[in-house]
């Protein structure tokens, strides 16, 4: 089976604009989660990871002036320029027609949640963002702003919608249908999804702690990630490789629409399904970075399922506690921190931990170490059971 | 290729204000308690996805569905709900229901299957996303049976959003509705065949006739010809000619299927040409299905029939 490696990586986040802040807020044990106030009074009073840039700052980065262009498709577009500047992609392989865009997101354009209720209730025909509400806008910009002409697509399954988009364009180019991939996903804070999240009661009131037993729920956060996925038979010999995408697994929990079942066999099968298709044993693996989103029902039953694979888990943290819950981009941030753990041999803790869950008595990684590591796992699950797990090797 | 062996439409049977809406059946072998919990989308897929689900000769080993506008209904009743009620005292129903993959894991929980599951949200091109997607599980296990759906409704909110931004013009009928097809790659007791999907994205009419010129080159077998041109023409004269220029390359006896007269336009009618092409289809015929949307994105899904 033809291989596929990560060429080139993208990041925004609460804990930086670029991968190089982003490594150096992992390893100074930077937490990029604030209390209120926010920048906006908008955004409620739960503690939130918020991208220091405002929109007007990321606009003029950018140069993309257009109202249509939602905050989701700037933060996307920022880490998108990232990663294909750091493959060294030229403007005519990225519009290739063998060049694949696949992008993660579950918020899109529903960031402009005040906009969408005036332009519906209002029928506010002068709206700029008629076209911009849905999933699909952010990487239909991306298309038009770099003229792609290859497979375009936008994958949604809540929060684990990255983590397919880069399972989805490694299968594209094993199967021949695109010979590079730009794989990543979007997601920024909106009233609409705290609202949400705090509907269903799993938002924290204070900083969260992943895997701590008193931890008290997650904090949404925003950020956008890309990798740059090429087939072997694309790379050329002085390329800089980051990793192999060696393994990729979906599975279905098939137990809640929003919780998980209290023995995670939807994380289980995913993460003995990544094992399998990596032609790895439980041995093999280094290091988690965990889903971990400091909520009661996840980090349990995601604790349940690492012992039921691994008995005795590798070294494990959970980002979230630096960047927050990014939701549909989640998974591709904590790839882009599962590759720099891979390219410099590290572990970044995670923060706020003090006791263990009883029961499952799992201790993550408090402190940043030198390691060697050969395989990286990056566990996301979403809404509706929607479990994946890949794992990134050393070639 | 990507056999089919069993497709259920939901498609609708009224016009009402230049709406083809879809009457819902009573959906049968579903709880009812769960029926009520749903969105009308997430009913019709689920209606739609049920039966066939329950007639696989085994588990499937994915469930993949396309969407445009899934859950954009349920994310603006509960921008509604917010406006009413403010952030507290809400309740998670119609947030929950909002995820675009709510039909694919309510799917999961019904049938209890831990298997792949994804949902492709690409917007007019999501269907044929998901049959990509298909199409790829079932070379990677070709034993394997998948079920297969393109679903979206036609809510209030997604009509007001369209019709401001002017693709509703006084030709053109809006639709919704839900089609499912049970598919694997055997050919054994199959119906038809996908032998190859192509998506694009661009305004070019020439780039467009160029794409489907080399799609057919290297899909359609030598010898053979497109019986049927399967067409998603909806009324709209700027996009016309696209579909005159694709038409452009069929032979004079190809024969003119524009489905959208049934079904209406939305995001995922492409699903619902797959099921009106596999029901007519007969013998060896190959049928070409071509659909635009909103001007900028193109699909072509080549079936073949398979002689009995």
């Amino acid at each position: 089976m033809k291989r596929v490696f990560i060429t080139g990586m993208g990041v925004i986040s609460a804990i930086g604009n670029t991968v190089t802040e982003n490594h150096s807020a992992l390893k100074n044990r930077v937490c990029g989660i604030t209390m209120p106030p926010h920048s906006s009074p908008d955004l409620s009073q739960v503690p939130l990871a918020e991208v220091s840039s405002s929109n007007q700052l990321l606009r003029e980065r950018l140069q993309v002036f257009d109202p249509a262009v939602t905050r989701t498709t700037l933060l996307a577009l920022h880490a998108f320029r990232e990663a294909v500047q750091d493959a060294g992609l030229t403007a005519e392989q990225i519009s290739s027609d063998h060049t694949a865009l696949i992008g993660g997101t579950t918020v899109g354009g529903m960031s402009q949640s005040d906009e969408l209720y005036r332009d519906v209730s209002e029928r506010y025909a002068a709206s700029p963002f008629l076209s911009s509400y849905d999933c699909s806008s952010v990487f239909m910009f991306l298309q038009e702003q770099y003229r792609m002409k290859g497979i375009i697509d936008t994958i949604n399954t809540a929060c684990s919608s990255a983590g397919n988009a880069i399972g989805f364009g490694m299968r594209l180019i094993r199967s021949g249908l695109a010979g590079k991939a730009i794989v990543g996903g979007a997601d920024s804070l909106s009233k609409f999804t705290i609202s949400g999240f705090n509907a269903l009661h799993i938002l924290s009131p204070e900083i969260c702690r992943p895997f701590d037993r008193s931890r008290q729920g997650l904090n949404l956060g925003e950020g956008a990630a890309f990798l740059v996925l090429e087939g072997e038979d694309e790379i050329g010999p002085n390329k800089k490789i980051y990793a192999e995408v060696r393994g990729y697994y979906n599975a279905s929990d098939a137990f809640h629409p929003t919780s998980l079942s209290a023995n995670g066999e939807g994380p289980y099968l995913a993460m003995q399904g990544a094992l399998g298709t990596a032609g790895l044993r439980a041995g093999d693996v280094d290091f988690i970075n965990a889903h971990g989103t400091a909520t009661e029902n996840n980090d349990e039953s995601e604790s349940r399922a690492m012992i039921r694979v691994f008995s005795e888990p590798p070294p494990f943290a959970s980002t979230k506690s630096n960047t927050g819950h990014t939701l549909g981009a989640a998974a591709a941030l904590e790839a882009v921190y599962s590759l720099l753990s891979l390219e410099h041999q590290e572990i970044y803790p995670s923060l706020h931990f003090s006791a263990v869950i009883p029961g499952t008595e799992l201790q993550p990684v408090t402190t940043y170490y030198r390691s060697p590591l050969r395989h990286v796992m990056t566990n996301s699950f979403g809404f509706g059971g929607n479990c994946v797990s890949l794992i990134f090797s050393k070639s | 290729m990507l056999y089919i062996h069993q497709a259920v439409a939901i498609s609708p049977q009224e016009i009402i204000s230049n709406k083809l809406e879809v009457r819902e059946p009573s959906y049968e072998g579903i709880p009812r308690n769960l029926l009520r919990r749903m969105g009308k989308s997430v009913r019709m897929g689920i209606g739609a996805s049920a039966p066939l689900l329950r007639s696989s000769p085994r588990p499937v080993s994915g469930i993949v569905i396309g969407t445009g506008n899934g859950g954009t209904a349920d994310s603006y009743s509960f921008l509604e709900q917010m406006k009413e009620y403010g952030e507290s005292l809400l309740t998670p129903g119609s947030f929950a229901q909002s995820t675009s993959n709510a039909m694919a894991s309510q799917l999961s929980m019904m049938d209890q299957n831990k298997n792949y599951n994804l949902t492709h949200v690409h917007r007019g091109l999501a269907f044929e996303m998901a049959l990509l997607d298909v199409s790829l599980l079932s070379l990677e296990d070709v034993s394997a049976f998948y079920l297969l759906a393109g679903v979206d409704e036609l809510s209030p909110s997604n009509y007001a959003l369209d019709e401001m931004e002017g693709w509703y013009p006084p030709e053109t009928i809006a639709g919704e509705g839900a089609s499912a097809f049970l598919v694997s790659g055997q050919a054994q007791d199959a119906t038809a065949a996908v032998r190859a999907v192509a998506t694009l994205h661009t305004t070019d009419v020439e780039v467009v006739r160029e794409r489907l010129r080399k799609f057919l080159a290297t899909h359609l077998p030598e010898g053979e010809r497109i019986s049927c041109f399967v067409c998603g023409e909806n009324g709209d004269a700027r996009l016309n000619g696209y579909y005159k220029a694709c038409e452009g390359l069929m032979d004079r006896d190809t024969s003119v299927l524009p489905f959208k007269r049934l079904c209406g336009e939305y995001p995922t009618a492409s699903a619902f040409a797959l099921w009106l092409a596999h029901h007519k289809l007969s013998g060896a015929q190959n049928y070409l299905i071509y659909n635009i949307y909103k001007g900028r994105q193109h699909g072509f899904i080549l079936l073949t029939g398979i002689p009995r």
